[in-house]
C-alpha cells in the first residue's frame, strides 16, 4: 500500500494514525500479559541465584540444572508423573470421543420416544455443579476399592459424563446434511453403520476439537486427582506440582518452574498446532476455555 | 401388475395433514411425475414411496407386496435427492459400491456392476476422483449412478435438476429420458417445473395441498384441465383467466357475456349453471386473426418479443388483463388496438369454485 | 428377468425383509445412549440424589449416617461464621472478576474486530494465558509473581515503589485472584469476536449513510446486538467461578487463607469433606451451592428480558 493510494476514502488518514496507536496499544497490553509466562520459562532456565530479585527475562547464561533437580525433586521423579498425567489423558481422550460421539449421535439423528426427553437432561447435567456429586462418587469408588487407582479419573470418561462434548457434537452432526444419512439408509446401512462409515469419517474436525480439549482438561484437572490419589507412585503432574511446594524444596523455585513450564509445554504443544481448532470450537459452542 | 399402487395414503405432521388420502398407481416401466407448488407435499409423498418418512394411514405396495413398514433399503427402491448426497469422504466409485458392500456382494460382481453403471453414465474417467472435484452435472450423474448399480425396480427423483444451471438442465433432462428407455425401469420424478413434467412424463401427477387435483397424460392435462388450478399451472405463458358471466346453455352451446359482448360458444356442457364463471384461454390460443369466437378489441400495453414469437399484453374494453402469444414477429406496438379471436375448442370454462365444465 | 439386489430375497436368504418399527427405533436410539445412560444414572443422578439424601445427615465415612433433619442447613444458615465467609468471598470474586473479565474481553474484541491487521496474531496471544490458565502450574507462577519478592514487586521496585507481599496479605489476595480469572480473558473474547462476526456489515453502512457516528454505533447496533452472546457469556463464566477452585487452593496452600481471606466456597466445601470428613455437611454445602447457583441463573434469565434483544 502506498502513502498516495488513489482510492483512499476520506477520513482514511486519521484511521491510519489511530491504527498505530492502536497496534501501539495491543503489543503493550500482549506483553504485559504474557511476560510472567515468560519469565517463568526464563527462570527455568537460569542459575539459581539469578532467579529471584530480578525482573529481567534474560538469564546470564542458559543453565538446565533446575530441570535436573526439579525432575528429581520429589521421591519419586517426575517421569513417573508425567507419564501418569499422560496416561490418564490418553484414555480420557479416547473414552470422550467413543461415547460422547455415540450419545451425541443418537440425540442428532435417530428418532426414538423420549430424545427430547433425554437431551434435555443432558443439557441439565450441564449446569449442575459437580460438587453435588463429588461426595456420592467418593463414597462409590470408594466401596469399590478405586481410591488411589486411576479408575476414577478415567471410567467416567466412558460414560460419556462431559455432557460439554455432547453438546458440541449435536451441534456439528446436526450440520451434516441429513440426506447423507437418508443415503445411506436407503443404501442399507444400519445406524450403527451410518455412525461410524458416514457420521465419524465427516465430523474428524469435531472430533479432534473435543480430544483436543478433553486431553488439556484432563492434563490440567486437579480437583479429581487430588481427592482420589494417595500415594505419589500414582500421581499425575498437577498433584506433583502442588506437593513440590509443599515439600521441604519450597525456596528451590528454579525446580519449580522448570516442572511448571514442562507441565504447560503439551497444553502449549496444542495450542501451536491446533489453534485454528480450539479458536472454533470456542466460537461455535461457547466453552470457558 | 401394478408397480406401484398408494391407496388412501395419509401424512400427518403433527395436526397438519401433508399428505390427504392420496390413491395412485403406477404400471411397470412407466415414467411417472409429481408436480406442483413448492410445500405441496411432492418430496413428503415420495419420500413415504422411498421409506424416508412414515405412513400415517393408507396402504403402499410395492411389486404387489405391502411396503408400509418395511425398511427403505428393502423396498426395491433407489433415489436421486435434489443436493445428491453424494458421500463427500469417498470416492465417486466408492460411493456407488457403497450400498452393494452393504448388502455384503461379492467384490467382482461390486466391481462388474458399477463399472457397466459407469459406461451407460459415461463417468468411467471420474470414478477415483471425490465428490468436491467433480462439476455439478458431473456429481449428477455419479448420483444416479449409485441407483443404477443397484437395479431397483422403482427409481425415485427429488427435483434431481433444480441446482444446475438452465443448459445442462435441458441436457439431463434428455438423458434421463434416455435412461429410462435403456432400463425400463419405473421412474417417479418430483419437480415444480411443468415443463419437465410435460417433456418427460408418460403420465403426471399434480399435487396441490396434499391432495391429487388431476392424473393424466401432459396433453391430457393440457387439453382438458380439470380444474382451474391444474389449467393455470399447466402451460406457459400461463393460462389468461377472465370473468364472465354464463347467461344460458341450450343446444347451440353455451352463451357467455365477457367485457360487454355477448360470445356464442358452440358447444355443450354438462352441469352448467348460469351464473359468473371465468373463461380460460391460453395465450397461444389467442389469435388476431382467423378462429371462430371473437373476443373483442384489446388495447395493446406491452409487446415482448421472443424472436420465434411474440407476447402481447393488453386490456379488454372492461379493463381485464389479456395475454396473447402470436407466432413469429408481429409489428402491433404498445397502443395499438387490436382485435382478438380464438377457437371454441380451445376455450375453457370454469364455475366459481374452480372446476371445470366438461364438453358434452 | 434380472437378478435385482434389492428386496430380501436376493441377500442372506432372510424370508422376511426388515421391517422399521417403533420397537426397533428405540433399541437403536437406546442402544447408543447405553453408555451415557449408565453414567447419568450411576454417577450423575443416582448420587446427587444420594448426596441428598446425604444432606440430611451426619457422616463420616465410618459409621453409617445419622439422619438429623434439616440440622446440618440450620446450621449452615445459622452458626456457621465460616460458611458466611465463604459466601461474601465467593461472591466478591464473581462479581468482581465476571464483570472485569467481559468488559476486557469486549474491549478488546472491540479493537480487533475491524479488519485488524494480525488479527489472527493478536487473537493468538490473548488466547494464550484463557487456555494454560487452569493449570496448577500457572497458579504456582501467580503465587510466585504476587510474593513479597516477587515479579509484581521487582517490577513496582524499578518503578521506585515499594510493593508488598500481596498473596500474604488478607486485603489483597483475593484481587491477585480476580487478576488471576480477568488474565484469562482470551476465550470470551473469541466469543465476543465470532458474535461481532455475525452483525452484517450492512446494518453499519446503513448507520454511516444515515450519519451515525461511531460511538452511536456501537451503542445503538454493537451493543444491542451483541446482547445474547454478551448474556451467554455472563451466565457460563459466572458459574464457573462460582466453581473456582484449583487457584485459591494452590494460592493458600490449600487453606483459603491469608485469614479465610481466599476461603472460596469450593474450598470451603472440600475443607469439609475431606480434611474434617463432615460428608454430611459437606453435601449440604453442595445443595446450597447448586441453590444459589440455580437462583442466579434463574434471576439472570429473567432479567434478561429487558436487556437482552432477541430477533424474532
Ligand atoms: N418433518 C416435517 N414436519 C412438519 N411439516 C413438514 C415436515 N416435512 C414437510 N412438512 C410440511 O409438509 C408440506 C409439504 O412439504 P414438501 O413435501 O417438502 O413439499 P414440496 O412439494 O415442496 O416438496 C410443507 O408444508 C412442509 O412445511
Ligand atoms: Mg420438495
Amino acid at each position: 500500500m502506498s502513502d498516495t493510494a488513489p482510492d483512499m476514502l476520506p477520513g482514511m488518514q486519521r484511521s491510519r494514525w489511530s491504527g498505530v496507536r492502536k497496534h501501539t496499544f495491543l503489543c503493550c497490553v500482549s506483553l504485559v500479559m504474557l511476560y510472567p509466562l515468560l519469565w517463568m520459562v526464563a527462570a527455568s532456565l537460569k542459575p539459581s541465584t539469578e532467579i529471584l530479585n530480578t525482573a529481567s527475562i534474560i538469564p546470564s547464561h542458559v543453565d538446565f540444572s533446575s530441570y535436573r533437580r526439579g525432575w528429581f525433586g520429589l521421591d519419586v521423579s517426575f517421569g513417573t508423573f508425567f507419564l501418569n498425567s499422560l496416561i490418564v489423558s490418553v484414555l480420557s481422550v479416547i473414552g470422550n470421543v467413543m461415547t460422547c460421539s455415540l450419545t451425541a449421535f443418537a440425540f442428532a439423528r435417530l428418532h426414538f420416544p423420549g430424545r427430547n426427553l433425554c437431551f434435555a437432561i443432558m443439557l441439565g447435567t450441564l449446569m449442575l455443579p459437580y460438587h453435588v456429586v463429588l461426595i456420592p462418587q467418593y463414597i462409590l469408588f470408594l466401596n469399590l476399592g478405586w481410591i488411589d487407582t486411576f479408575l476414577p479419573l478415567v471410567v467416567p470418561k466412558f460414560m460419556a459424563t462431559d455432557a460439554f462434548f455432547i453438546f458440541l457434537m449435536v451441534q456439528f452432526f446436526r450440520g451434516i446434511p441429513r440426506e447423507l444419512d437418508e443415503a445411506a439408509r436407503l443404501d442399507g446401512c444400519s445406524a450403527w453403520r451410518i455412525y461410524y462409515k458416514i457420521m465419524l469419517p465427516l465430523s474428524i474436525p469435531v472430533l479432534a476439537t473435543a480430544a483436543i480439549f478433553s486431553f488439556i482438561f484432563t492434563w490440567d484437572d486437579f480437583f479429581a486427582p487430588l481427592i482420589y490419589l494417595g500415594d505419589p507412585g500414582n500421581y499425575t503432574s498437577q498433584v506433583a506440582l502442588r506437593s513440590f511446594i509443599d515439600s521441604s524444596n519450597q525456596s528451590d523455585w528454579g525446580g519449580l518452574f522448570a516442572m511448571s513450564s514442562l507441565a504447560l509445554v503439551p497444553v502449549f504443544i496444542f495450542f501451536v498446532f491446533f489453534q485454528r481448532l480450539l479458536i472454533e470450537g470456542i466460537a461455535t459452542t461457547g466453552m470457558k476455555r | 401388475m401394478a408397480s406401484l399402487t398408494l391407496s388412501k395414503v395419509t401424512k400427518r405432521f403433527g395436526v397438519f395433514d401433508a399428505i390427504k388420502d392420496i390413491d395412485l398407481s403406477v404400471e411397470k416401466g412407466e415414467f411417472v411425475v409429481f408436480v406442483g407448488p413448492s410445500g405441496c407435499g411432492k418430496s413428503t409423498l415420495l419420500r413415504m414411496i422411498a421409506g424416508l418418512e412414515g405412513i400415517s394411514g393408507g396402504e403402499l405396495m410395492i411389486g404387489g407386496a405391502l411396503m408400509n413398514d418395511v425398511a427403505p433399503a428393502h423396498r426395491g427402491i433407489a433415489m436421486v435427492f435434489q443436493s445428491y448426497a453424494l458421500y463427500p469422504h469417498m470416492s465417486v466409485r466408492k460411493n456407488m459400491a457403497f450400498a452393494l458392500e452393504t448388502a455384503g456382494m461379492p467384490k467382482s460382481e461390486v466391481t462388474a456392476r458399477v463399472g457397466k453403471a459407469a459406461s451407460i453414465l459415461q463417468i468411467e474417467a471420474l470414478l477415483d476422483r471425490k465428490p468436491k472435484q467433480l462439476s455439478g452435472g458431473q456429481r449428477q450423474r455419479v448420483a444416479i449412478g449409485r441407483a443404477i448399480v443397484r437395479d431397483p425396480q422403482i427409481f425415485l427423483f427429488d427435483e434431481p435438476l433444480s441446482n444446475l444451471d438452465a443448459e445442462l438442465r435441458v441436457q439431463m433432462r434428455v438423458e434421463i429420458a434416455k435412461l429410462h428407455k435403456e432400463l425400463g425401469a419405473t421412474m417417479i420424478y418430483v419437480t415444480h417445473d411443468q415443463v419437465e413434467a410435460m417433456t418427460m412424463a408418460d403420465k403426471i401427477v399434480v399435487l396441490r395441498l396434499g391432495q391429487v387435483e388431476q392424473i393424466g397424460t401432459p396433453l391430457d392435462l393440457y387439453n382438458a384441465p380439470v380444474n382451474r388450478f391444474v389449467a393455470g399451472f399447466i402451460g406457459s405463458p400461463k393460462m389468461n383467466f377472465l370473468n364472465a358471466t354464463l347467461l344460458s346453455v341450450s343446444g347451440a352451446g353455451a352463451e357467455v357475456e365477457l367485457a360487454d359482448q355477448r360470445l356464442l360458444i358452440p358447444r355443450g356442457l354438462a352441469s352448467a349453471q348460469s351464473g359468473r364463471i371465468e373463461l380460460g384461454l391460453r395465450p397461444e390460443h389467442a389469435m388476431l386473426s382467423g378462429g371462430d369466437i371473437a373476443l373483442g378489441r384489446m388495447e395493446v400495453i406491452l409487446v415482448e418479443h421472443l424472436g420465434g414469437n411474440t407476447l402481447l399484453y393488453g386490456k379488454l374494453a372492461d379493463g381485464q388483463m389479456l395475454t396473447v402469444q402470436v407466432e413469429d414477429q408481429a409489428r402491433t406496438q404498445a397502443g395499438d388496438s387490436v382485435e382478438i379471436f380464438t377457437q371454441a375448442r380451445r376455450c375453457h370454462l370454469f364455475a366459481e369454485n374452480g372446476s371445470a365444465f366438461t364438453p358434452v | 428377468m434380472r437378478e435385482r439386489m434389492t428386496g430380501a430375497a436376493s441377500f442372506g436368504g432372510a424370508t422376511r425383509p426388515p421391517r422399521t418399527s417403533k420397537l426397533q427405533s428405540i433399541r437403536e436410539g437406546y442402544g447408543f445412549l447405553m453408555p451415557w445412560l449408565a453414567g447419568l444414572l450411576g454417577l450423575t443422578l443416582g448420587p446427587a440424589l444420594f448426596s441428598l439424601y446425604l444432606s440430611f445427615t451426619k457422616y463420616d465415612l465410618v459409621s453409617d449416617p445419622k439422619w438429623i433433619g434439616m440440622g446440618n442447613y440450620v446450621r449452615i444458615f445459622s452458626t456457621d461464621p465460616k460458611f458466611w465467609i465463604a459466601m461474601k468471598v465467593t461472591f466478591t470474586y464473581v462479581f468482581l472478576s465476571v464483570p472485569l473479565k467481559l468488559g476486557f474481553a469486549l474491549a478488546i474484541a472491540m479493537m480487533l474486530n475491524k479488519g485488524l491487521r494480525g488479527l489472527p496474531i493478536y487473537r493468538a496471544l490473548f488466547y494464550l494465558p484463557s487456555l494454560l490458565g487452569g493449570s496448577v502450574a500457572i497458579a504456582i507462577l501467580w503465587r510466585q509473581v504476587f510474593s513479597s519478592g516477587g515479579l509484581f514487586n521487582q517490577v513496582l521496585a524499578m518503578l521506585g515503589i515499594k510493593g508488598m507481599g500481596w498473596v500474604s496479605t488478607p486485603e489483597t489476595a483475593l484481587y491477585t485472584l480476580v487478576l488471576l480469572t480477568v488474565w484469562q480473558f482470551g476465550s470470551s473474547m473469541i466469543i465476543f469476536l465470532a458474535g461481532l462476526r455475525q452483525i452484517p456489515a450492512d446494518m453499519y453502512e446503513a448507520a454511516s449513510i444515515d450519519g451515525a457516528s461511531p460511538r452511536r454505533q456501537f451503542f445503538r447496533i454493537t451493543l444491542p446486538l451483541l446482547t445474547p452472546v454478551i448474556f451467554f457469556n455472563a451466565i457460563v463464566q459466572t458459574i464457573d467461578a462460582f466453581k473456582a477452585f484449583n487457584s485459591a487452593f494452590i494460592i493458600s496452600d490449600g487453606t483459603g487463607g491469608p485469614v479465610n481471606a481466599t476461603l472460596f466456597y469450593t474450598l470451603y466445601l472440600f475443607q469439609e469433606a475431606f480434611s474434617f470428613f463432615r460428608m454430611g455437611y459437606a453435601a449440604a454445602l453442595a445443595w446450597v451451592l447448586v441453590m444459589i447457583i440455580g437462583c442466579i441463573t434463574a434471576i439472570s434469565f429473567f432479567m434478561s428480558r429487558y436487556w437482552v434483544h432477541y430477533d424474532e
